[in-house]
C-alpha cells in the first residue's frame, strides 16, 4: 500500500467518524446503507430527547458532571450548545428525574459511539472491496 | 435563564410566530417531570432497553430486513428484560437472607 493511498483511507474513515458524530447514522448515509441510518438517527434522538424531557436541559452539566457529559457530548457536539444553555445552573434537577434523564442522555451518547465505530469498521471494509475488485 | 420570544419581529425581518405547541414544548424541556423515588420508577428501564437493543442490532445485523430486523430485536429486548429481572431477584434475595 503507498503512503498516499493509505494517507485516503486515514481521511476517509475520519471523515466517516466526524460525520457519525455530527449527525447520529449519517456516516451510514453517507455509505448508502440508508435503513440502519434511519434507523440510528431516530432512536439515538429519540433515547436522548426522551433523557432531555424527563429531566430538562439541567441533566447536562459540564461543570459538576463532568464524566457524564463525556458521555453526554458523544451524541453531537450540539451537546455543547445545551451544556452552556444549563451551565448557569438556572435549570436545577434533583433525585430520580436527574438519574434518568442523564442516564438516558448517556446512554444514547455511548450507543452513537458504538455506531461511529461500526461506520468506521464499515467505511473501511467498503474501501477494501473497492481496492480489490 | 434562557428566554425564547414567542414572537420574533426583528428589523428588517417578516414577524415569526411561533405556535403554542411548540412553546410548551420548549418549555417542557426546561423542568423535569415529577418521577417519585417508586417500584413504578424502575419501568423507565424499558425504552432504554429497546433503545439498546434496536440500536445494537442496526449494527450487527449484515442486512436489514423488517421481518428479521424485529425478530432479533425483541428477542434481545426480552434477553435484556428477563436478565435484569433475574439480577433483581436474586439480589433481593440475598439482601433479604443478610437482612434476616
Amino acid at each position: 500500500m503507498t503512503a498516499r493511498t493509505r494517507e485516503n483511507q486515514i481521511l476517509l474513515l475520519t471523515f466517516v467518524a466526524l460525520l457519525s458524530w455530527f449527525v447520529p447514522g449519517a456516516g451510514y448515509f453517507w455509505l448508502k446503507e440508508k435503513r440502519r441510518a434511519i434507523i440510528v438517527f431516530a432512536t439515538i434522538a429519540i433515547t436522548f430527547w426522551l433523557g432531555i424531557y424527563i429531566g430538562s436541559v439541567g441533566v447536562i452539566d459540564p461543570v459538576a458532571a463532568k464524566s457524564w457529559y463525556a458521555a453526554q457530548i458523544i451524541n453531537s457536539p450540539m451537546v455543547a450548545l445545551l451544556g452552556r444553555v444549563a451551565a448557569g445552573g438556572n435549570y436545577p434537577v434533583y433525585g430520580k428525574p436527574h438519574e434518568i434523564g442523564q442516564i438516558y442522555t448517556s446512554v444514547s451518547g455511548l450507543l452513537n459511539l458504538l455506531c461511529i465505530v461500526n461506520a468506521v469498521y464499515l467505511a473501511h471494509v467498503q474501501w477494501a472491496w473497492q481496492r480489490k475488485g | 435563564m434562557l428566554f425564547i420570544s414567542p414572537t420574533c419581529n426583528g428589523p428588517g425581518k417578516e414577524k415569526v410566530e411561533m405556535s403554542t405547541e411548540v412553546i410548551f414544548f420548549i418549555a417542557s424541556l426546561t423542568a423535569p417531570e415529577e418521577i417519585g423515588a417508586t417500584p413504578q420508577s424502575m419501568l423507565w428501564l424499558l425504552p432504554l432497553a429497546a433503545a439498546v437493543a434496536v440500536v445494537y442490532k442496526a449494527t450487527k445485523l449484515p442486512k436489514i430486513t423488517a421481518g428479521s430486523f424485529l425478530k432479533e430485536t425483541a428477542a434481545l429486548f426480552g434477553s435484556i428484560v428477563l436478565f435484569v429481572a433475574v439480577t433483581a431477584l436474586v439480589l433481593n434475595a440475598v439482601a433479604w437472607l443478610i437482612s434476616g
